[in-house]
């Protein structure tokens, strides 16, 4: 007995070892918190008896998984190919909106995530987060278990406490209980909401996001009396007016809609459209508009009266001198003129704005109103503010939470943690730790939507089941299934529930649809129905809401890329540098020059912000281009419960939401913090336009060939003849890029290009093949913006590679400078000698140490070792297997996509043969437009460049 | 012993030994004999007094930072240098030009001096050749360290292998390997060749047995016959004639090093000559500065004396004055040229926030030099060190200006960085400068700091002179 004595001794020692803890919070981080938190004997041993059931689980296999699918193949699965990729379709969901997506798998590992070109969201392109789910999917974060009041416990204690909670649903009628979850579009969830209605009459739920549209949804319903959806048809659309606008970045099928934007942005191709932006904060949508307005919250409403007036007719209001201009274009391009108001504004201002696009008679051309596409909330009056309310009067006894973070997304004026503590029951589901499963009572980890069965829909209202990519890695709980038994003991497989979905609607032969459905990622003819919902009178008539009369206001948006912090933990959107202030892995605060200069604020300088008490001290960073009246917080950092990744980095301002609208009191601390900024020249630069070149409209139609005018062909002592089959090579559109950074990450997930982490970019090595720059034009309170992605260029004269002693970087005969990684020693001088510095060195074995399962990375592409130079491919592992099929088929490769291309929204890249006979790249290279970056050196680069038109008469005239 | 009696200080008040104007190459009073014992003891002596001692330990110390810094670099990778992107180049190549450079002033003095038959400079060909090989073996180390895989140095050998892979023969960097391989092998030759009759003397100088031993093996069997004076003669002037060459070669190719890429502010064809004049500058101040605490603390008076202050100050203000030109004449080009973006570089070398490296290059290497116009100046001790460590200076910063600020601002602002150098890019510059140090005073404790046998010629003349 004593030995065993010895041993249970030692192991509570072992226990409090912090070391020990240390190590056990590294692999699963709520076992660790779990074991460091001080407890009892008693406590100590339960503990233990569970973590070894726990391991003798996962000895076992994956506890969540269907049954039958364990078994290894003995015979390869008919249709797996080793060595070949199997794309499987999917979708990712954005605020409830899907964007269809295919996943490339090797081996049954998700590789690669691509854009679905039969999704009317997707059109083939992927935003930088749908391609960042990669890592989300791999994150081992994900490997945690359920918890209860912090402490491990057995799926089965979660079940049973789940089932304890169905006898009280029944016996109480749903009264008391609320299932909080993201805004969601997915029919099944729908049905699943409704049997649940069914059943416990009182059941409540509520569709919340943090950074949500519900103006815009309600601003519909005040026009049309009703949930409908607005679909924009911008192909047609002539005059586009954007207010604060993020109609090309975040808002309901941007993708699409960039790509129906872009397609008339290049005088060469189309007639060109024209884009006016007035925003109080520059946006991708303003930074590619023709012509910029500045105006502050204040300015804005009185910019939106006037236009109503103007419009709508009614007592004239006086807007800015340059608004004539815009509304006599409006007029007089009805029936192809389109106005799109942000999501930050009233419902009242949408209504109005509604009542304009129907006075400008845009209807059914630029716009359509379709039925509605999201699920609503069990009632109109829920909000989050009444559910914490409810909270605090003990009204909410049960409160489900469904991938959903609202302790730490929640604005801190409602303080929900408090709330939460309040709640007899709760329940958070969330792939991966955070704020809020550390305050609910249990939490469960969910499973990742690759790995289960559901279905979401479009902006316009299209359909596509979502199948699962791989069988759980971690031992997730479905959402349906959590809500399942809710309903009975042994609820339907989430298959079951999908399938009896959409069994329904496909129709006779369901099968065969099924199968359809599956492979091509969308369900035909599933789209809303237009709505002939005429516009109610009083729409033209809404009152606008007083902004605040603080001479400064705080303006909250979501981060481009963390959104509202829930990818705060993925590498690849906390590196990819922001649009505009090319910053990554930080939120400083967006001042106006002109606010900093009166503040005497530089770049980087920290500021502590106060609001109605509550305060946060913040770096800034001085965002040409932004209306004085305002400072603009980025949300989405600063968790604090998030992974190694997230977990502080950047600033928390969800914590001043919510308060009044008082003038926010901005003080400077005297300290500084480094900006980790990827684009370090100092904002302005007058000579922007000999690299990203651009002209007026007014310009090209009377010189088409003016932006190349000043290169003169030079003479070349060595004369290099392309030898090859094919001669790659590439044209960027610079007219339709918007500077999204989809690209970039696409880059990065096909060729393997690591993280360096804040420190490293912060010494200027980050590793990006691809990347944006950002060039400012103008005067530093209203510049143009010009975007410009850069990566290797191919020279046929290229300069890195006479000096390399060892020749480690070599033209080949299709004109691809190719880079033998096994062969550099690291000297470096190709960079040097790089005009257009696109090589990137890895100072460190940055590929080894980055925290990323290595199942994630493509196998087809070398993982480079340290101290070694590395640069842009041109994808030659797609141009490779292009090259097989081309063999065997005995035809000369040509369809070749590169990463970039495929990602790209607009369409900007294009990528093929410049040899081939009537092949589109060629065409465009040819093109008036076209001209190469630093054509002085002669390098004789592969990628060119179609210079920027704006839509204007003038060029004085962009210059606002 | 009065020749170990050390100086606190280099006193310049009242002491007989002070340079003057007038002296000549060797004082009179010296004679064979008593110049060979003056040279021979301090190798010989038993106990070293103690300011060697201290200095051998400081410098020692030094290379244990640089074995440290260069074992933590192999470890962790380059990233612990504070090289980023665009500075993809720092501190190992601006540390590679000073130390080649530095190197350059025995070659010169020695074997362009030697051809040229010159009387003074058989006081400091040792001093000058020592403090060569140890500047080169110092430069040598940088372009390995530089590398990111330093283990795969050679592979800029030219050598059979089974790829039958070939090194880029088109790679500036790879002339510079032959260069700088060639330079340093052929120094030392030049070096020890010239060594060998002295080695012969100390060998019959030598009393303790293993010191014989020691001499004997090192002087190779130099009896002093007439046969083997005679080749050797002709020995020593063809290596003579080999590196005076070879100095101008090698500063050449390391000025092609950036002159052969076609990147902003490195692309020039003055470069070569700009590099040759760079590096003798250096090389006659290093030279410069050395002289005077080896003429003090070695007892070396009789032979370092006012003539070659005289001459090496003259020296120096020559290269000085060359080097200027070659800075007049990157801006002339410059400004003359049409290239826009090579305009902005200097504008921003100039007047950007990094200008005050630039004129810290303008006024150590031109502006300070100008005092040597002054024969008190380069008489005096004092200004003579100071300004010889203000070139010394001058030209690292020249580097630091060359490599650094011309990155910073390449073609495309986009691109435009910025460059802080680490804890260990400083840890490794002064640790190499303990190398060299700890190079020069073994060197002094080993063997002659004059060649012996030509400043017996020089003696020999004189005295047929004054017949």
């Amino acid at each position: 007995m004593s030995s065993v004595n010895a041993q249970w001794r030692s192991l509570e020692e072992l226990m409090q070892d912090p070391d020990f803890v240390s190590r056990v919070e590294q692999e699963f981080p709520m076992l660790g918190a779990a074991l460091s938190a001080p407890r009892d004997r008693r406590q100590a041993l339960t503990l233990m008896a569970a973590s070894l059931a726990l391991a003798g689980a996962g000895l076992s296999g994956c506890d969540g998984a269907p049954e039958g699918h364990l078994i290894p193949a003995v015979r390869m699965p008919s249709g797996v190919v080793p060595g070949m990729p199997d794309y499987y379709s999917s979708a990712h969901v954005e605020g409830g909106y899907a964007a269809g997506t295919v996943v490339k798998h090797f081996m049954g590992r998700p590789i690669k995530v691509e854009g679905n070109p039969f999704h009317p969201a997707s059109l083939g392109a992927t935003s930088p987060i749908a391609q960042a789910e990669l890592l989300d999917f791999y994150d081992p974060r994900r490997a945690w278990g359920m918890t209860q009041a912090n402490l491990p416990r057995s799926r089965s204690a979660l079940e049973q406490a789940l089932g304890e909670q169905r006898d009280k649903l029944a016996a109480t009628g749903g009264a008391g209980f609320v299932i909080l979850t993201g805004a969601s579009t997915s029919p099944t969830l729908a049905a699943q909401f409704d049997a649940l209605r069914k059943s416990y009459p009182q059941i409540r739920w509520l569709h919340w996001e943090a950074v949500g549209r519900e103006n815009a949804e309600k601003g519909v319903a005040l026009a049309y009396g009703g949930r409908f959806e607005l679909k924009p048809l911008l192909q047609d659309a002539d005059v586009i007016l954007a207010i604060d606008s993020d109609l090309l970045s975040a808002a309901p099928g941007h993708l699409r809609l960039a790509r129906e934007f872009a397609a008339r942005r290049n005088p060469t191709r189309a007639k060109m459209n024209r884009l006016y932006a007035i925003e109080a904060t520059p946006s991708l949508t303003g930074a590619v508009a023709d012509e910029r307005f500045i105006a502050g919250p204040r300015e804005t409403r009185r910019i939106l009266l006037a236009l109503a007036a103007a419009l709508l007719g009614g007592a004239p209001v006086e807007g800015p001198p340059w608004l004539d201009r815009i509304v006599s274009d409006l007029r007089a391009n009805r029936g192809r003129a389109f106005i799109h108001l942000g999501p930050d504004h009233a419902p009242q201002a949408h209504a109005l704005v509604l009542a304009m696009n129907e006075a400008l008679g845009g209807r059914q051309a630029v716009y359509t109103l379709l039925d509605a596409v999201t699920h609503a909330s069990s009632d109109d009056s829920l909000s989050l503010a009444s559910l914490v309310t409810d909270m605090r009067a003990g009204q909410v006894s049960s409160l489900l939470i469904i991938d959903s973070n609202p302790v730490y997304a929640a604005p801190g004026a409602l303080n929900f943690a408090e709330a939460l503590g309040r709640v007899e029951f709760s329940l958070c589901l969330s792939a991966t730790p955070n704020e809020t499963t550390a305050a609910a009572l249990w939490a469960a980890p969910m499973i990742h939507p690759w790995e289960g069965w559901s279905d979401a829909r479009a902006f316009d209202g299209t359909a596509s089941v979502m199948q699962p990519q791989a069988l759980p890695l971690y031992q997730g709980v479905e959402p349906y299934h959590v809500l399942g038994l809710l309903l009975r003991p042994d609820p339907p497989p989430a298959l079951d529930l999908v399938r009896q979905t959409w069994n329904d609607r496909l129709g006779g032969a369901v099968g065969d649809a099924w199968i359809d459905a599956l492979a091509q990622g969308v369900i035909p003819n599933s789209a809303s129905p237009v709505s002939n919902r005429p516009l109610r009178d009083d729409a033209a008539r809404a009152a606008l809401p007083e902004p605040s009369s603080a001479a400064t206001i705080l303006l909250f948006r979501p981060d481009p890329y963390l959104l509202d912090g829930r990818y705060a933990d993925n590498p690849w959107l906390q590196e990819l540098p922001r649009p505009l202030s090319k910053i990554s892995w930080g939120n400083p605060l967006l001042i106006s020059p002109r606010r900093a200069r009166e503040l005497s604020l530089a770049n980087g300088d920290v500021v502590r912000i106060t609001l109605d008490g509550a305060h946060v001290t913040t770096p800034i960073v001085i965002t040409p281009g932004q209306s004085d009246d305002c400072v603009v917080a980025l949300l989405g950092f600063g968790r604090r419960h998030a992974g190694p990744v997230g977990r502080n980095i950047g600033v928390d301002f969800f914590e001043l939401m919510g308060r009044s609208c008082a003038a926010p009191d901005i003080q400077k601390t005297g300290a500084t913090e480094e900006l980790a900024g990827t684009q370090h020249h100092a904002a302005m630069f007058d000579e922007s336009g000999v690299y990203a070149r651009s002209g007026a409209l007014s310009q090209f139609l009377a010189d088409p060939g003016f932006v190349r005018r000043s290169d003169e062909p030079q003479p070349s002592f060595y004369e290099w003849k392309p030898e090859g089959p094919a001669a790659w090579g590439m044209s960027i559109d610079l007219n339709a890029c918007i500077g999204c950074g989809a690209c970039v990450v696409a880059c990065q997930a096909e060729n393997n290009i690591p993280v360096v982490g804040k420190a490293e970019v912060l010494r200027e090595r980050e590793m990006y093949w691809l990347r944006i720059d950002r060039y400012y034009d103008g005067p530093p309170e209203s510049p143009k913006v010009n975007f410009q992605p850069v990566l290797c260029m191919h020279c046929e004269e290229a300069p890195c590679e006479p000096v390399c002693p060892v020749g480690a970087t070599m033209h080949d005969a299709e004109g691809l400078n190719v880079m033998v990684y096994n062969r550099c020693i690291g000297t470096r001088f190709c960079s040097n000698n790089c005009p257009y510095k696109v090589r990137r060195f890895n100072y460190f074995d940055f590929a080894g140490e980055e925290r990323r399962a290595i199942e994630s990375r493509n196998p087809e592409v070398t993982v480079r070792a340290r101290g070694v130079m590395e640069k842009c491919t041109f994808c030659l592992q797609r141009i490779a297997a292009a090259r097989i099929v081309a063999d065997r088929d005995g035809e000369t490769a040509s369809a070749v996509v590169t990463a970039c291309e495929a990602a790209c929204p607009t369409q900007a890249f294009t990528f093929g043969d410049l040899a081939a006979k009537g092949s589109e790249v060629a065409a465009r290279r040819a093109g008036p437009l076209s001209y190469a970056l630093l054509a002085d050196q002669n390098t004789k680069p592969r990628v060119t460049y179609e210079a920027h038109i704006f839509n204007v008469d003038k060029p004085e005239e962009t210059q606002k | 012993m009065t020749l170990f009696q050390a100086r606190s200080t280099l006193a310049v008040s009242a002491d007989s030994r002070r340079p003057n104007a007038n002296d000549p190459i060797v004082a009179p009073e010296q004679t064979i004999s008593t110049m060979t014992a003056k040279i021979c003891a301090p190798p010989l002596q038993e106990r070293w007094p103690l300011w060697w001692k201290l200095s051998l330990g400081a410098a020692l110390f030094l290379v244990l930072i640089l074995v440290i810094s260069i074992g933590w670099l192999f470890y962790a990778g380059i990233g612990i240098w504070g090289i980023d992107w665009p500075v993809v180049w720092g501190f190992a190549i601006i540390n590679y030009v000073w130390w080649i450079a530095i190197a350059s002033g025995g070659t010169f003095i020695s074997a362009l001096f030697y051809l040229a038959e010159v009387e003074w400079r058989n006081a400091l060909n040792r001093l000058a050749e020592t403090i060569t090989i140890f500047a080169a073996a110092c430069a040598a180390i940088y372009p390995v360290l530089h590398l990111g895989r330093p283990w795969l140095f050679y592979w800029l050998f030219p050598y059979p292998n089974v790829m039958t892979l070939w090194p880029q023969f088109r790679s500036p960097l790879l002339w510079d390997f032959v260069a700088i391989l060639t330079y340093v092998v052929s120094s030392i030759l030049f070096w020890y060749f010239g060594l060998v009759p002295d080695l012969a003397t100390m060998r019959d100088k030598a009393v303790a047995p293993h010191k014989r031993r020691f001499y004997g093996v090192l002087a190779l069997g130099f009896r002093g016959s007439e046969s083997a004076w005679r080749y050797y003669h002709v020995g020593y002037g063809l290596l003579a004639a080999l590196m005076a060459p070879l100095v101008i070669s090698v500063h050449s190719i390391v000025g092609l090093d950036f002159a052969g890429a076609a990147t902003l502010g490195w692309h020039s064809t003055l470069f070569p000559p700009f590099f040759v004049f760079g590096a003798l500058l250096s090389g006659f101040a290093a030279v410069m500065l050395l002289a005077v605490p080896a003429r003090r603390l070695l007892g070396l008076e009789d032979f370092i004396t006012g003539r070659h202050f005289d001459i090496l100050g003259k020296l120096l203000l020559t290269s000085s004055l060359c080097v200027g030109y070659a800075y007049l004449m990157e801006a002339f080009t410059n400004f003359y040229g049409p290239d826009a973006a090579e305009k902005r570089l200097f504008a921003n070398k100039i007047t950007g926030e990094l200008s005050p490296i630039y004129w810290a290059t303008i006024l150590f290497n031109v502006l300070t030099p100008q005092l040597m116009w002054l024969r008190r100046v380069r008489l005096n001790e004092i200004f003579v060190v100071l300004i010889s460590i203000a070139v010394i200076v001058g030209m690292w910063c020249e580097r630091y200006v060359i490599v650094v600020m011309s990155l910073r601002r390449t073609h495309l602002p986009s691109a435009w960085g910025g460059y802080t150098p680490t804890i260990w890019d400083w840890l490794t510059l002064f640790g190499a400068v303990g190398l060299f140090i700890a190079g020069l005073l073994i060197a002094i404790r080993l063997l002659p700091a004059i060649s012996m046998f030509e400043m017996r010629e020089v003696i020999l003349r004189n005295a047929r002179r004054d017949r």
